[in-house]
């Protein structure tokens, strides 16, 4: 078994199985960042999902299929934060009815489109150029689709929009204490609704991507967990979309992993390595990683009241 | 004394028309949805046939029920005036027997169990004379001598399925291998999707599978690799790329159980050894990448041209050899079984001893790899 090919295969599908995970945690990290859990990724991914395959399969357009994804998740997004920012409603409650919903809404939704191909998915890249080069080529430059590349590239964006810029400085302040930001003139409500929804936005892309590009059909129940996985991976990456990157893709990695090394370890134990590891993080995020705690927003899970503190 | 003559001979009248002078409601109990388009969305296909079939047949369903709680759905449809219950996963074996003892005027069927009841049968559509079919195809088709296959739990029927696939693999194809990957789930579409990739990326070239999505046929289809459907017609997946598959037809059992009981014949005193294990020559499963298409018209000619020197048959093209196989084990008279000994396990062990089948019993609760398969195989004797 040649080194080259591990590796090639590795990278390639934690590439892959990583752009759901990576485009869904960069939308939890905004929405968290301004104070606001949103455990409904689950079932903003599935009705995303849902919607993209739909779209595309009815107009044969998948960049329509996700924008309607995008829309979709950033709708099911504004419930949530009008339950959560506006009612003050519970975000841990409002978040798993939120998943609770889409998964069903969907799943009922679906059913006639159930078993049914996609005519025209989202087109894998082969980069020209680039592709040729020797390991790397097809490591990174081949059969990969368009949001690989933009969710990498959107990473950086967030990153830079929320440490470099004012606007980073005010959403961040919201999640810290929202009554300092409310007291500095900042728009609470508005920043927790905006970055909300664009959290749903993303997350309906994320969805839209597993059933136009990953699989690309419909089934219900597709996502399978992946919403939750999100959710841990924005603690793991510390609430910092640059750690969004390599966290999901060491995620996808494990995942692969776990199917490639099955002729040499149980597969049982493999199955549950990337659980495990997730475990892990939480536990040395509880222990030694002050660092790490003290990165969650001050103010994450509590709705906020103008005058209370 | 008279009126009490009458009232006993009219108990006696009712008592002999039984169930057929009644209509009959029958209530199926899924474990996933029905739109899974594989396992659950089979028995609901089956279920709409005979549903349309006849008049005197009316059902009813109730969809993703957990495993544990059965009884209470089966209440449930008590409630509402079932007077036949169909349960169609493993899992809802024991709830199902319970059920049995406490409802002695109900019908149940339970799927793919193995304890009856007076008033409890059980049924079973096998596949794996279809996976051996299968398998002489993809042992012709294969240009690495790597067949990949995606299995979801190893148990006694998914380890059926692959070691009757290796069987027919080695058939054509001696030096030939089968690779598994367990996913640990009957249904994870990207489960199944990276399991296959890890597949692809160690030279497998052809595919087959036992879990409930298309999810390996669009993964092997997009690298241009042949492979084989399941549970479902899955050739509009990939028309260029479904060989053939394994395709169900519940329906047969469901039609001549509930037909039996319209007619009187199986009543709530009776189902105590029936026991539907139906395979291809009851109709109950078949051979094909959709319903009547045995083999993909683009894969006739490799196969056509891949001839064999066969022991019994001789000079033999695969082609024709799964229609003679297919026939062997198509008609009533049953001439092969896959597991016609001598059958050797991949540890070197006889297994099926020279001109020996295997019993039922021994079919149902098979834990042992056939030789030529590859990869992990948990409880392996």
């Amino acid at each position: 078994m040649d080194i080259a090919s591990w590796l090639i295969s590795t990278v390639s599908r934690a590439l892959a199985f990583g752009v759901p995970l990576l485009w869904g945690t960069l939308g939890e990290i905004y929405a968290e960042r301004a104070g606001v859990v949103n455990l409904g990724v689950e079932g903003m991914m599935i009705l995303g999902a849902f919607t993209a395959f739909a779209v595309t399969q009815s107009t044969g357009n998948p960049g329509l299929g996700l924008l309607c994804a995008a829309g979709i998740g950033a709708l099911a997004a504004l419930f949530h934060a009008f339950l959560t920012v506006t009612l003050r409603a519970n975000q841990y409650v409002s978040g798993l009815a939120l998943s609770m919903f889409g998964l069903g809404l969907a799943g009922l939704l679906g059913r006639g489109w159930e078993g049914k191909p996609l005519g025209t998915p989202l087109p894998s890249l082969t980069i020209p150029g680039l592709s040729r080069i020797p390991v790397l080529g097809p490591m990174l430059f081949q059969d990969q689709t368009i949001l690989t590349y933009i969710g990498i590239f959107l990473a950086f964006v967030l990153w830079l929009l929320l440490f470099r810029t004012r606007w980073g400085v005010a959403i961040r302040s919201v999640g810290e204490s929202p009554g300092t930001a409310d007291a500095l003139g900042i728009n609470v409500t508005l920043v927790r609704y905006l970055c909300v929804v664009f959290g749903g936005l993303l997350a309906g892309v994320g969805g839209g991507y597993l059933s136009v590009a990953y699989r690309p059909s419909w089934t219900e129940g597709m996502t399978a967990g992946m919403g939750w996985i999100v959710i841990a991976l924005t603690i793991f990456a510390a609430w910092d979309p640059l750690q969004a990157i390599w966290g999901a893709f060491f995620f996808g990695a494990l995942y692969h992993l776990s199917y490639r090394l099955q002729a040499f370890i149980s597969p049982e134990l493999l199955k549950l390595m990337p659980y495990l590891f997730a475990i892990v993080v939480l536990a040395l995020s509880g222990f030694g990683g002050r660092r790490i705690r003290r990165r969650a927003p001050g103010a994450l899970g509590l709705p906020y009241v103008r005058g209370e503190r | 004394m008279k009126r009490i003559l009458m009232a006993v001979l009219a108990v006696l009248a009712l008592g002999a028309l039984g169930f057929s002078a009644e209509k009959i409601k029958a209530g199926f109990i899924y474990v996933g949805p029905i739109g899974d388009y594989g396992w659950t969305h089979a028995h609901d296909v089956a279920r709409r046939i005979v549903d349309e079939k006849y008049d005197w047949l009316e059902t009813v369903y109730v969809e993703s029920v957990p495993e544990g709680e059965v009884e209470t759905y089966i209440d449930q449809l008590v409630r509402q005036g079932c007077n036949v219950i169909f349960t169609t996963s493993f899992g809802f074996m024991d709830g199902t027997l319970a059920a049995a003892q406490r409802y002695p005027n109900v019908i149940f069927a339970h799927c793919s169990g193995f304890k009856r009841w007076d008033n409890m049968a059980t049924y079973m559509a096998d596949f794996y004379q279809v996976y051996y079919l299968n398998g002489l195809m993809a042992g012709a088709l294969t240009k690495t001598g790597k067949i990949g296959y995606v299995g979801a739990f190893p148990i006694p029927e998914v380890k059926r399925h692959i070691s009757a696939f290796t069987i027919g693999v080695r058939e054509v194809n001696p030096n030939a291998e089968v690779h598994v990957r367990w996913i640990y789930e009957w249904f994870n579409p990207a489960a199944a999707k990276e399991a296959a990739e890890a597949l692809i990326a160690e030279g497998c070239d052809v595919f087959a599978f036992t879990e409930d999505s298309p999810t390996v046929v669009q993964v092997a289809a997009e690298k241009g690799l042949p492979s084989f459907g399941h549970y479902s017609p899955m050739y509009d997946f990939a028309p260029d790329y479904v060989v053939s598959g394994q395709l169900v037809h519940w329906e047969k059992i469901y039609e001549d159980f509930l037909v039996k009981i319209h007619e009187g014949v199986y009543t709530t005193k009776n189902l105590r050894h029936v026991d539907y294990w139906w395979l291809l020559s009851q109709g109950a499963v078949e051979v094909g990448a959709k319903p009547g298409m045995v083999i993909n018209p683009k894969y006739e000619d490799v196969l056509k041209n891949y001839v064999i020197d066969h022991p019994v048959f001789g000079k033999v093209s695969v082609y024709d050899l799964v229609f003679i196989r297919l026939a062997q084990m198509g008609d009533p008279g049953i001439t092969f079984d896959p597991f016609q000994g001598p059958v050797y396990d991949r540890k070197g062990n006889l297994r099926v001893p020279e001109g020996m089948w295997m019993s039922y019993d021994a079919l149902i609760t098979m834990e042992w790899a056939a030789a030529g398969i590859v990869g992990p195989w948990p409880g392996e004797p």
